[in-house]
């Protein structure tokens, strides 16, 4: 068991190793490669604390307005506001872009109303925009659950011991709120600095980017940009990890339902501002790919016939790295678990690593490593290592939750379970499997959310005709046809948005009610 | 203080310096609190439904410096009586005032951070990212106080040392134990000086054992400030060891109010009989032959009755007659069929002829053994009375 989890270890750890050591051979042509790194880091770094500032405030913000106040339709606006994470920030940069393009619907609307619309939609300012309107639930999502586990008798406290209502939230609410604020912005940052698709569309020259460009032309600038980004990335989650450490679990939070703050005329604005949100993050996007969707289906230019061969691959891919990545990490969550050992504890933690390669350093790894290897050549641009690029990138979404499974059957039911049914296979059958279920399908169901909507991997290692969504939505709107990129997008979404709901959404309103 | 009737403090007995100092003493003093015909209500919780009622038509006068008992099964309406006093709920209808000043009425609202109130929640509610020092010193920040650093560390110490906690200023609530944590918790509420200390279920997190001497504690604590005190219990042990007086509620109304005394032995419903203690209700009639209003006829004997009964009713009573009430002679009018020997007494579970149940306490010197046949006397003195529902058993057994 032990030798087994530590090989899957090692090939979690694999595309990173390569990448580095890739790298480090360059050797005397290092440092002027590196010359050229400094600026578009520059670029990536100012663009994530843009972003995770920018997503910090408005997720504790909503959040806090949907969990503790009488905002008008605030149970709606807990659903809603949660929603743009259905959206893949590619397809969100590709919505705002093709809406304000001609006989888009932003642009239509603007100069309806007599202003003349933006000529181009790029750079630092439309990424920060577009990624913040699509990455802030990360944010939300912790604080809304940090709250409801709040005790309100400490907001209560604090109000008897002299203090006016906003004195409290700064002085009592932010500080029982700030590991969950801390933990969703760094993985926010992290998101941003990893980030392909929408900054390759919206023109802004971050690390991912050069990495992309230079991939064939020169590749030791690409190794080089990669390993500076999963340098950045892994202190990223070092940091995070480390400051989680620090909080002490409040073992003795009991649900309970805060009194409503009454907002009075404050309620205007609010809902203003979460209607901007949602406009920003959900309606306008779903519009304008909707728009030039319609627009294409009633030219018959495009139809959803042509959709059903990447949709069907898609789901057919996602649900294979989905049950894959579940099987592999399951032995590393029994070790870890139920045999503590150094091995499977740094098993583990390779695992949950890969979440932090950004995905295009794991497909530039695999696509190099494959192709320039005699032994593992006939691997390039297969399924298998498509898959297997999913399995390092996503394992760790995995993880989580096997090792919930693997909990849901403590030691002294399976010691009592083994007096009664002495038959393994039996009892795995009868007795973990069942508890081990809802655990497992999670964990299967988060990795396939991300696959659907994963698109470097996708982009660099998809075997010749294969096609995504993900892909067709790239090169459809490579070719200007917003039609078809509107269409697939949809299509896309939906998807993403029944597993979302199954996953995020169902577990969340049980939290909440 | 000195209208207090419990200004003699109850010091420690080992050495008076262990007190409280004189600083805190006199400087901490009660204010009367008045509540008069308060209605709170909850909105419906599924949505559009009419408003639920919590607390109906509540009336209590509690003196400065006392400390009342809030008493009643959950969901009674007792913490949210307490909360509406505190501020974090708005009654629909009444006034309240806390030493003389209204603070809530149809009129005026005094928010809660500004009614000199403190609070020791049932879960503690230490603020976990502080600590126990810095909880305590938290309320002494505000601005009205106007301490500096120095006075405000001598205060924490102080208050620390009240509740006997000295040594451990720098550590972290999580660290503590649930009856330390309450201490800090009460230090906390009572460091800014409030007139009026509220306690929620404050021992029920606790273990039984903790439960009885924690309580001891805050009870020594709350009587040497002299703060006027008002705490919600379900647990009437608690309501009586504790309170001056007492104030029990059922659905949301307040069914009595009295000293622990007067409820035990002067009921005045059957329900409050039965919550307060263990009663059994013996069926008797009126004793109209004496002409004497005040005694009646029972399978235990003759019963005096405290609160005359109306004249003219001639049916059946229910008679309350606590267990400790009963006395057990040679006999053969009830069989043991139960024997609960507890050292300082014995309780019995006696069958009467018709098969209903009688409850009786008595010295542990003359032990009875189950299966034995006694008889059954009243001994005791005057007790309450209520016209019979209907057919009853020639006794029904009340418990709490």
């Amino acid at each position: 068991m032990r030798l087994l989890s530590l090989a899957i270890g090692a090939v979690f750890a694999g595309p990173a190793v390569f990448v580095v050591w890739r790298t480090l051979r360059l050797g005397a042509a290092l440092p002027e490669t590196l010359s050229e790194i400094p600026a578009p880091l520059w670029r990536t770094v100012q663009l994530a604390v843009l972003v995770s500032t920018t997503t910090a405030v408005l997720g504790t913000g909503l959040a806090w307005l949907t969990m503790r106040t009488n905002l008008p339709l605030r149970r709606l606006w807990r659903v809603i506001l949660v929603l743009p994470l259905v959206l893949p920030s590619f397809v969100g940069a590709a919505a705002f872009i093709a809406g304000l393009a001609p006989g888009g619907v932003i642009h239509d609307s603007l100069e309806l109303v007599g202003i003349s619309p933006p000529r181009r939609f790029r750079g630092l300012g439309a990424s920060w925009l577009v990624l913040s309107a699509f990455t802030y639930p990360y944010v939300l999502l912790p604080v809304m659950a940090r709250l409801v586990s709040l005790r309100s008798s400490l907001d209560e406290s604090g109000r008897l011991l002299g203090f006016t209502a906003t004195q409290v939230f700064i002085r009592i609410t932010l500080p029982q709120l700030k590991p969950a604020i801390l933990g969703g912005s760094l993985l926010v940052f992290l998101y941003t600095v990893s980030e392909f698709g929408a900054v390759q569309l919206l023109g802004y020259d971050t690390l991912t980017r050069v990495i992309y460009s230079t991939r064939q032309t020169n590749r030791a600038l690409s190794f080089a940009a990669a390993t500076v980004l999963l340098i950045l990335a892994l202190g990223i989650v070092a940091l995070e990890r480390s400051r989680r450490g620090v909080v002490a679990p409040d073992d003795r939070a009991e649900t309970t339902t805060a009194p409503a703050v009454k907002l009075r005329w404050r309620a205007v604005p609010a809902f203003v501002a979460c209607a901007l949100v949602a406009a920003i993050g959900l309606v306008v996007p779903l519009l304008s790919l909707g728009t030039w969707a319609r627009r294409g289906l009633v030219d018959g230019r495009v139809s959803l016939s042509e959709l059903a061969d990447p949709a069907l691959s898609t789901a057919t891919v996602a649900v294979t790295a989905a049950v894959l990545a579940v099987l592999v990490v399951l032995p590393i969550a029994i070790g870890s678990i139920r045999r503590p050992h150094p091995i499977s504890h740094v098993s583990s933690v390779s695992v949950v690593v890969g979440f932090a390669i950004p995905g295009l350093v794991i497909a530039l790894s695999l696509a190099v490593l494959t192709l320039n290897t005699p032994i593992f050549n006939r691997f390039y641009q297969t399924m298998g290592l498509l898959v297997l690029a999913y399995i390092i990138h996503f394992g760790s979404q995995a993880l989580a939750g096997t090792e919930t499974a693997v909990r849901a059957v403590p030691s002294g039911l399976r010691e009592s379970s083994k007096l009664l049914e002495p038959r393994t296979i039996r009892r795995a059958l009868r007795i973990d499997m069942p508890l081990m279920r809802p655990g497992l399908a999670a964990a299967g169901g988060l990795v396939m959310l991300s696959t659907l909507k994963e698109l470097p991997i996708t982009l660099l290692l998809s075997p010749i005709g294969f096609s995504t969504l993900a892909t067709e939505i790239w090169a459809s709107y490579e070719e200007g046809f917003y039609a078809a990129t509107g269409l697939a997008s949809l299509v896309l979404v939906a998807m993403s948005a029944v597993l979302t709901w199954i996953l995020v959404l169902r577990p969340s309103e049980a939290v909440s009610s | 203080m000195a209208s207090s009737p419990h200004a003699a403090p109850v010091l420690p007995i080992e050495s008076p310096d262990n007190g409280p100092s004189e600083a805190i003493r006199s400087a901490v003093s009660g204010a009367s609190v008045a509540i008069d015909a308060v209605t709170v209500t909850y909105e419906s919780t599924h949505g559009s439904g009419p408003p639920v009622g919590a607390v109906n038509n509540a009336t209590l006068d509690i003196p400065a410096g006392s400390i009342l008992a809030l008493l009643g099964p959950s969901g009674c309406g007792k913490t949210s009586l307490l909360r509406a006093i505190a501020g974090l709920e708005r009654p629909k209808h009444g006034t309240i005032s806390i030493g003389g000043r209204c603070v809530s009425s149809a009129q005026t609202w005094v928010q809660p951070e500004r009614r000199s109130v403190g609070m020791v929640f049932q879960d503690g509610a230490l603020f976990p990212h502080l600590t126990v020092a810095e909880n305590v010193a938290f309320g002494l920040r505000r601005s009205s106080l106007a301490m500096n650093r120095r006075k405000r560390s001598e205060r924490v110490g102080e208050m620390l040392e009240l509740v006997d906690l000295a040594d451990l200023g720098d550590r972290y609530p999580g660290t503590l134990s649930g009856g330390q944590q309450q201490r800090v918790a009460l230090a906390r509420s009572l460091a800014p000086q409030p007139s009026v200390l509220l306690l929620d279920e404050p021992f029920s997190a606790l273990d039984a054992a903790l439960r009885i001497q924690v309580r001891a504690e805050v009870a020594r604590i709350v009587r040497d400030v002299s703060v006027t005190t008002i705490f919600v219990t379900h647990d009437q042990d608690e309501a009586f060891v504790l309170g001056d007086r007492v104030a029990v509620l059922r659905n949301g109304y307040i069914e009595q109010v009295g000293t622990p005394d007067e409820l035990y032995r002067h009921p005045s419903t059957r329900w409050v009989a039965g919550f307060v203690g263990e009663a059994n209700l013996v069926r008797g009639q009126l004793d109209t032959s004496s002409g004497d209003t005040g005694l009646a006829n029972t399978l235990l004997g003759p019963v005096p009755i405290a609160t005359p009964i109306a004249a003219g009713s001639d049916g059946d009573l229910d008679i309350l007659v606590r267990p400790e009430q009963v006395d057990l002679r040679p006999g053969d009018c009830a069989l043991v069929t139960n024997v609960e020997y507890y050292g300082h007494d014995v309780r019995y579970e006696l069958q009467l002829d018709d098969g209903s149940t009688l409850a009786a306490r008595t010295k542990s010197s003359e032990l009875r053994e189950r299966g034995t046949r006694v008889c059954v006397r009243f001994d005791g003195s005057a007790t309450e009375a209520w016209p019979s529902a209907g057919p009853t058993a020639a006794s029904t057994l009340l418990t709490p």
